[in-house]
């Protein structure tokens, strides 16, 4: 005789139900593939890419998409493919991964809180309110002002601001979660505090930390963008995806190839991570069901 | 008979309203691109605040649109020798907006107020020379100075010194910032640091001045939304109007894009004090190694001159000097020369605007291919300022070099040299980053302030700009040029070559 | 549920005091020197010297701090020093700018994301749906300034029916909240969907289709009601930022906003008023956060708060 909680124990090992789960997304899979194929030709640019990111052409300035170059050139005379390819090894990393450590510190503290309650909470929240209430551009200033500029600060300055927001969506999620049958069910077999967190609760959590992780992979590369213009990030001539958009903004409606295609790379980008996200998210939760 | 009445009021309406646009009001908006933070002229340090001060407010003098020296409010001036007595007659029969008449008690209270240093007022500066000014009948001032200063009619034309009420600086005491009253062909109506509006002043004493009913400023910092405005017709002036919409601008048929020289110049400061650039042939090589003319095509679209003397043009005493040509073997050669065959690493300073990032790109190609190798570092306005200008001794300044401009705001070659290129000039006195120090650029200097006379003072400023132009202490880049756009309805606006605006004439058709 | 927000309230204080000295050290902290920036390129050292008098930038750290708390403390927020004027009319003035701009964004993008949301949950794997996250993907991916220009070129200077900005009157009001709420409505319309596709399989809704309960009932009564939960966060912190001004929508459309205020001030090291913005922000999310947790016992009664 088995209860309802011990049915949720699959016959076979639950990653592999997992994985199995996972073939059958064959979009979710195609978004994974992409991915990895943006992630090599980043790698690999300067094998991929047509020409070199930084070498001026002042005769062939601003000109737009072309056999000789698909995505146009810009102010001086650069090819944009090759700076989006090129643009792709900051702009991945710092998208996925300011996003990815905001979302591990944010999600440990929301479990935390929203499972202890009380005390606890009360203080991690606040904490959290301080957080918030700090727009991003004056942390982002401050982590500049402490750790100095460069690249890999903007990472750790995106990841602080993103923190309160994982926080706050995954302890709210908890706090719901903590009521349902089968969390009080676990708990009445004497399921232990951590293994109750992380295989009944975390899961639970996962949708809403998922779809908010992937698309602020997109915004993170903006911000990082916005942050160039406060002295934060990456410096010219840096081909990354953000900077690029922003040094074409004074150009819109006169040469819109310089924003849209970096916008096009960044939209796909986020597409990716989204579908991916949604087969994940599926997968995993027919394991709860 | 029902009928009747409501027609005849509907008539009457359609009536009343014709009349009405016929006699319509000529309101002219300007939209400008940063907002206004307040209105007393001698506090404030931007030249937008300035030009809007400049429809409401008059100083003793003035600028014309080209920022040649005008009288304004007084008629002339009588200068002794030694440049340290000023005497100014004033004109008869102006009065304030609030109709107090101007007169000479009204200039030495102003010019006490700017004076006195428990006013915090941050102009102080421009009249800190002044010993004692005295009355000497209601239309005749004299200022005597401690110290000979040849560029002080040129002080009494910058806003700072701008005639304000007395009755008002009483009245409303440190709100004046935001009641201006003073002599100028439009009064004052509303503020918020976004619009400032103005409405014609009906009692000017320039006889068919103004034209239009009310000007009011926008601030709009978007440059495609400024674009906008002046399409759709919500405003018949903007500026600026970046390089990159002159040629959208020019294919409306409605619109006029007005281009004008500037007395902005835009150079490579580098540390004289510092290895390498202590070294002339390094400093020389550098300028040889940059195309200015590709320069202004790529970083300004075309809309830049290439700078041909250490001060722009339209500056008083302007000297034209020659050219750095493009020459990047000369350049590998005297880097050679100096020791440096290899070329060597250097750091470049500059501000985080577009149009300075991209100026900074530019130089560091350039530069790569005489071999110095460029890390172009884009520093936030206010750690921009620290590193650079709050630097106590010459030895701790860490700056190699650094792309920057300056504005002569008094029009006069002394402030465009003296605070960069003078030896006691260095931060944090004044804004010698470069460091540059000459003996012989000092006495020449010097010379151009210790007199008012005019020949006198320009062959001081001429030798000066000729020293410094072979010295080198910079890379010399290019001067601005200004570009506006307005309805082709509109003319008598002008744009001045320090940034400012001149709505005094401005005209709708 | 009263002696919670009582006891929440009292936290408010510790959050603003610890804000306060947070902020009050980290502006100082940034290097520059305030009083030169006031003072601008062409003041001399007297001049800046003079300016820094007038800032109130003497004494020490402590003594600094101890006079603003006491000034704050009896509502005086001090004087900006860019502009001179006292700091709760600089921002009062853009206040209710920015509250409107938030309002009418919040409400259009939390309509259109739910909506949305629901009919791609339920549509889920249908074109309704696709459309809609590729709809929902341009909107975070796309920066705002392309969009509110666009707005602007069209609308405005196409067709001339709204203004291309400024605050005066309810038509200024409709482009900058279309493209402020774009991105919210974006990101609310995937959660939506998300939280509605992950609460459509449990038990209770199977249960209740199972008793005969007819389909509509099923998702508007028992679903919509929990998967509301992360949404009602997610709306919170979005209304909590966007009162915080939105830089990019206040530049594009010169609204008059918070944003704006913010950025110039970091820019020119005006302390008062970044002090005053922050202590704003922060008991604005105080209270929303306050708010938000109270919703989630309405919700959900299950949800204890204590």
């Amino acid at each position: 005789m088995t209860d309802i909680v011990v049915s949720a124990v699959d016959i076979d090992s639950p990653l592999s139900a997992f994985w199995r789960r996972m073939r059958r997304k064959r979009v979710a899979l195609c978004a994974g593939c992409a991915i990895a194929i943006f992630m090599i030709a980043a790698l690999f640019a300067p094998w991929v890419a047509p020409y070199d990111a930084t070498t001026p052409d002042y005769d062939h300035v601003l000109s737009g998409p072309s056999f000789a170059h698909p995505a146009g050139t810009d102010v001086f005379g650069r090819d944009i493919m090759s700076r989006i390819i090129w643009g792709g090894r900051v702009s991945l990393t710092v998208g996925f991964v300011s996003v990815a450590l905001g979302c591990l510190a944010g999600t440990t503290l929301g479990l935390a809180s929203g499972f202890a309650g009380g005390f606890l909470d009360s203080v991690i929240m606040r904490f959290c309110d301080v957080l918030l209430a700090f727009p991003g551009i004056l942390l982002a200033i401050a982590v500049v002002a402490v750790l100095g500029p460069g690249i890999a600060n903007v990472v750790y300055a995106i990841a602080v601001f993103s923190m309160p927001v994982f926080a706050r969506l995954v302890r709210g999620s908890t706090l719901a979660l903590k009521q349902a049958v089968y969390v009080q069910a676990a708990r009445s077999i004497g399921v232990r505090r951590l293994p109750l967190i992380l295989y009944h609760i975390l899961p639970g959590t996962l949708p809403g930390v998922i779809v908010y992780l992937s698309l602020r992979i997109g915004t993170s590369i903006l911000t990082a963008a916005a942050l160039s213009f406060i002295g934060l990030g990456a410096q010219p001539p840096s081909p990354e995806w953000g900077a690029m958009l922003a040094d074409g903004r004074s150009y819109l409606g006169v040469a819109d190839h310089l924003t849209v295609f970096p916008g096009i790379a960044i939209f796909v980008t986020v597409l990716a991570f989204n579908l991916l996200g949604d087969g994940l998210r599926d997968a995993l939760d027919q394991r709860l069901g | 008979m029902s009928q009747l009445f409501p027609r005849l009021i509907l008539a009457a309406a359609f009536t009343v309203a014709g009349a009405g646009s016929a006699i319509a009001a000529k309101d002219l908006v300007i939209g400008v691109e940063s907002n206004m933070p307040h209105l007393d002229p001698a506090n404030t340090n931007d030249t937008l605040s300035q030009s809007v001060e400049r429809t409401m407010y008059q100083g003793l003098f003035g600028f014309d649109k080209e920022m040649k020296l005008i009288p304004a409010l007084a008629e002339k001036v009588d200068v002794d020798e030694t440049a340290t007595e000023f005497v100014f007659h004033l004109r008869h029969g102006v009065t304030f907006h609030d109709g107090t008449p101007f007169d000479a008690d009204a200039v030495k209270v102003n010019l006490e107020r700017v004076m006195n240093p428990d006013n915090h007022l941050s102009r102080r500066s421009l009249v800190s020379m002044v010993a004692h000014v005295d009355v000497l009948d209601p239309s005749t001032v004299k200022v005597v100075l401690s110290q000979p200063f040849g560029a002080f009619v040129n002080n009494m034309a910058h806003p700072g010194t701008f005639m304000i009420s007395p009755k008002a600086l009483a009245q409303y005491g440190k709100d004046i910032a935001t009641h201006p009253v003073g002599t100028g062909p439009f009064k004052f109506v509303s503020f918020a640091p976004d619009t400032v509006k103005t409405t014609k002043n009906e009692s000017y004493w320039k006889p068919g001045l103004p034209n239009v009913d009310t000007v009011t400023f926008k601030a709009v910092p978007e440059s495609g939304s400024r674009f906008a405005m002046l399409q759709t017709g919500e405003a018949q002036f903007i500026a600026p109007l970046p390089a990159e919409l002159v040629k959208p601008a020019q294919a409306i048929p409605s619109l006029d894009v007005v281009i004008s020289p500037s007395i902005v110049a835009r150079y490579l400061a580098l540390n004289t004090m510092k290895k390498p650039f202590d070294d002339l042939r390094v400093r020389e090589a550098l300028n040889y190694a940059v195309d200015k003319t590709a320069f202004t095509k790529i970083v300004f679209n075309g809309y830049a001159t290439t700078m041909d003397a250490p001060i722009p043009p339209n500056l008083g005493f302007y000297s034209r000097q020659g050219a750095w040509p493009y020459d990047p073997a000369k350049a590998k050669a005297l880097l050679s020369e100096a020791g440096y065959p290899d070329g060597f690493s250097v750091e470049l300073w500059g501000a985080t605007s577009t149009l300075a990032k991209r100026a900074m790109e530019f130089l560091q190609q350039q530069f790569a291919a005489v071999g110095v190798k460029v890390t172009v570092v884009p520093l936030e306005a206010g750690v921009l300022t620290a590193k650079l200008w709050n630097v106590q001794k010459p030895e701790d300044a860490t700056m190699q070099m650094d792309y920057t401009g300056w504005s002569s705001s008094t029009g006069d070659a002394d402030w465009g040299l003296r605070p960069l290129l003078y030896s006691k000039s260095f931060p944090p006195n004044l804004f010698n980053i470069a460091y540059y120090h000459s003996a012989t650029a000092d006495a020449a200097i010097e010379a151009g302030l210790a007199s008012a006379d005019q020949s006198k003072r320009a062959a001081a400023y001429a030798q000066a700009q000729a020293i410094i132009w072979k010295d080198a202490p910079w890379v010399f880049l290019s001067v601005d040029q200004l570009i506006a756009g307005q309805s082709k309805k509109l003319s008598g606006v002008y744009y001045m070559p320090d940034g400012g605006l001149l709505a005094e004439e401005a005209t709708l058709n | 549920m009263l002696t919670f927000a009582l006891r929440r309230l009292g936290g408010t204080v510790i959050v603003l005091l610890t804000v306060s000295v947070f902020v009050f050290g980290f502006v100082r902290l940034l290097p520059g020197d305030p009083a030169r920036l006031v003072a601008g390129p062409d003041a001399t050292s007297e001049d800046v010297a003079a300016v820094r008098a007038e800032m109130g930038l003497e004494g020490s750290l402590l003594q600094q701090y101890v006079r603003y708390l006491g000034q704050t403390l009896r509502g005086d927020l001090g004087r900006s020093a860019r502009t001179r004027q006292p700091v709760i009319s600089e921002i009062g003035n853009r206040f209710m700018p920015t509250l409107w701009l938030t309002l009418a964004a919040m409400g259009w993008a939390t309509l259109a994301g739910l909506v949305i949301g629901v009919i791609s949950g339920v549509r889920r794997g249908r074109w309704q749906d696709q459309t809609a996250m590729v709809i929902a993907v341009s909107g975070v991916s796309f920066p705002s300034f392309w969009l509110g220009l666009l707005l602007i070129d069209l609308f405005s200077v196409r067709l001339g029916w709204l203004p291309t900005g400024g605050y005066e009157g309810w038509r200024s009001l409709i482009l900058p909240s279309l493209t402020l709420g774009a991105t919210v409505a974006a990101v609310l319309a995937r959660f939506t969907r998300s939280a509605y596709v992950e609460v459509a399989g449990e038990d209770y809704v199977r249960t209740a289709r199972a008793k005969g309960v007819p389909e509509r009932g099923v998702i508007w009564r028992h679903t919509l009601r929990n998967a509301l939960i992360p949404v009602i966060t997610l709306i919170g912190l979005e209304f909590g930022f966007l009162l915080g001004g939105a830089i990019v929508v206040e530049t594009v459309f010169a609204w008059p906003g918070l944003g704006r205020l913010l950025v110039d001030s970091v820019s020119l090291r005006d302390y008062p008023v970044i002090q005053a913005e922050i202590l704003l922000f922060s008991t604005e999310f105080v209270l929303i956060n306050l708010i938000v947790d109270m919703l989630y016992a309405v919700v959900n009664p299950e949800i204890r708060l204590r």
